[in-house]
């Protein structure tokens, strides 16, 4: 540190005094208590929904799509909103790039490949279930 | 600074007792509102900013892993909240004229003459603070008011300790060019 450097440092010291900071107000740990715990009862509420609800929103949805899907794809020859849509769409032009099966039949394979697939599928899966089981309750 | 009480009481949060979190809140507020005054300016953007970053800092209290202490990764929030929110703000540049030359005069409240030098002391400091950069203002502030080594305010901006000297040092030579001057002008003003 040159004599600058320590002049500088000098005038500072006598103007930044550590004890003097800015306090801050009255009644800020409470506020910011209340805060917290309006924002975090919110998160909850909407976790909750979405979260807690999911396995029956999931079959509703499901359920829904089913009956949607009989009412618009009827199996008779019955004249409806639903054929008409089903006719329509088979009656449109278009065509896919045809897939060149030669290739998929000419890969050469190890024999444990298909096992190592499998073993990573299952691993991913356990993954999935024994995270959901130790993170469970662990948020504050 | 009592980590011991920290670790403790971040381990009562995480069980679920939310009231832990104010003892967290007692210990830290003061030096957590001084840095986002220091950043900011004003009083009533500092109280958003540090509330701003307990509410951060409970909402991950579960990531925190223990390397820093709790108020160092607490001031890294704080920083961090307080810089992008001067970002975002248009700032008006001060001129050393701004700076009241009967500071001294007006600062009268004080009871005692050493309690106004203090004060006159201080506003001439917040001055020359909003005269620098938010990034040195908030380094000044954690070097002298927090009282930290330059490793940890590494750790609490991401930038190099070579590089916090530098900036620490230009951000040093700024101040006492300001000081200076005003100084000079109530020289002048006060005859």
């Amino acid at each position: 540190m040159d004599k600058q450097e320590m002049n500088d440092e000098t005038l500072l010291s006598k103007y930044l005094n550590p004890e003097k900071i800015e306090k801050a107000p009255d009644g800020f740990t409470s506020k910011t208590l209340t805060r917290i715990q309006i924002e975090t009862q919110s998160v909850k509420v909407n976790k909750g929904l979405f979260v807690k609800n999911k396995v029956p929103i999931f079959s509703a949805a499901i359920t829904a799509g089913l009956i949607l899907a009989a009412i618009m794809i009827p199996a008779g020859e019955t004249e409806s909103i639903g054929s008409t849509v089903w006719k329509y769409i088979q009656d449109l032009e278009f065509t896919l790039p045809v897939i060149n099966s030669y290739y998929f039949n000419n890969l050469s394979l190890p024999g444990w490949f298909s096992y190592a697939l499998i073993g990573i599928l299952l691993l991913g899966f356990f993954d999935r279930a024994l995270f959901g089981i130790f993170h469970k309750g662990k948020n504050p | 600074m009592d980590t011991k009480d920290d670790v403790y009481y971040i381990g009562q949060v995480l069980e679920g007792k939310i009231n832990a979190f104010s003892y967290l809140v007692d210990n830290h507020k003061d030096k957590a509102f001084n840095l986002a005054f220091r950043i900011c300016g004003n009083r009533e953007e500092a109280e958003e900013v540090a509330q701003d970053a307990f509410l951060k800092a409970y909402r991950s209290l579960k990531d925190f892993r223990k390397k820093s202490s709790f108020a160092t990764w607490l001031y890294r929030i704080v920083y961090n909240t307080a810089i992008s929110l001067v970002r975002t703000r248009k700032n008006r540049v001060l001129s050393v004229e701004e700076f009241p030359a009967d500071a001294v005069d007006f600062l009268g409240f004080s009871t005692t003459e050493e309690e106004a030098v203090d004060d006159y002391r201080n506003s001439l400091i917040n001055f020359a603070l909003q005269k620098i950069s938010e990034e040195e203002r908030g380094l000044v502030t954690l070097y002298y008011y927090n009282e930290l080594d330059t490793e940890e305010l590494s750790k609490i901006t991401g930038i190099s300790r070579s590089n916090i000297k530098v900036k620490l040092f230009r951000a040093r030579q700024k101040m006492v060019e300001i000081i200076k001057k005003v100084e000079m002008k109530n020289v002048l003003y006060n005859g």
